[in-house]
């Protein structure tokens, strides 16, 4: 089944920059699949739709113009094109996290349960932008559980 | 007055409808709706896309109704901060109650339509402002 899509169509004017990084940024924790220039992708849902439904009023009072549109590609194929980009940006996320939890192995006691409380909210952050999950996922949470397993109980 | 809003509600018209009960029209009537165009004119529009009182300048549109109507009570803005991160989760504030005040409303809501949705969650800001407001007082999260 050909998934439904929402999509934030921008232009922003190329001075000031910092309205332009500070969009990209919130689409690249979102998840949204750049499509083209100025145009960028979710599946849609309610709370996809109405993430790009703000991001569009933070263009227009930044001074440049948007729109959303709802819509599906006609091709399968460049569907499976756009998923698998968007899949290999978390999965490159996850690598990170699973570096970082291997890593975290060779920590001492505090400082390796600190850090699993930090990677597991991280890996809830990649989660939550995850639409078409990479096979690092699971590896990710093996992972985290691995380390989970060495951590000790804190001291009351 | 009449207030107008989008349907499915979420965190932010939840508690920005509670906010108004409470604090600004005690028989406010709420109006749902699908697209800005059936706004009724008699009613005020909140958290929708081209209202003055909504998102702005990455504030929620809870945050705006307390700056747009100068209510500077500190207990409001404790609980700003948990609306705000529930519902954008930016981590422009340190709300950990958010993540699981966001699901027990998307699960409120899956159950419950509109009406009874703001219904529930009165008593639950309600709750919120009082514990928020102790924990202030006494400087300690109350028991």
């Amino acid at each position: 089944m050909r998934t439904l899509w929402v999509l934030l169509a921008y232009r922003l004017p190329r001075e000031p920059s910092t309205p332009r990084s500070a969009l990209w940024r919130k689409l690249r924790r979102l998840g949204a699949g750049q499509v083209g220039d100025g145009l960028a992708a979710l599946p849609l849902d309610a709370r996809n739709r109405e993430k790009l439904e703000w991001l569009a009023e933070e263009v227009v009072e930044a001074g440049g113009e948007a729109s959303i549109w709802l819509g599906e590609l006609a091709s399968a194929a460049q569907e499976r094109e756009l998923a698998s980009r968007m899949a290999q940006l978390v999965a490159a996320d996850y690598r990170t996290l699973i570096a970082d939890a291997k890593a975290a192995l060779e920590e001492r006691g505090g400082q390796r349960r600190r850090t699993l409380g930090r990677l597991r909210r991280e890996l809830r952050r990649i989660r939550a932008r995850d639409y078409f999950p990479p096979p690092e996922r699971e590896l990710a949470q093996q992972e985290l559980e691995g380390l989970a397993e060495v951590v000790e109980e804190p001291v009351a | 007055m009449r207030w107008a809003t989008r349907r499915h509600c979420h965190i932010d018209r939840a508690a920005c409808a509670w906010l108004i009960r409470r604090f600004l029209d005690p028989e406010p009537e709420f109006v749902f709706v699908d697209d800005a165009d059936e706004v009724p004119a008699d009613a005020t529009p909140f958290d929708m896309r081209g209202a003055e009182l909504s998102h702005h300048g990455g504030d929620c549109s809870f945050e705006t109704f307390l700056r747009r109507y100068e209510l500077a009570d500190p207990v409001l803005w404790e609980i700003a901060k948990v609306v705000h991160e529930a519902d954008l989760a930016d981590e422009r504030y340190d709300a950990p109650e958010a993540p699981g005040v966001d699901v027990l409303l998307r699960g409120l809501s899956m159950v419950r339509d509109d009406e009874e949705l703001l219904a529930l969650t009165g008593p639950l800001f309600d709750g919120l402002y009082e514990y928020r407001k102790r924990a202030l007082l006494t400087g300690r999260e109350p028991a």
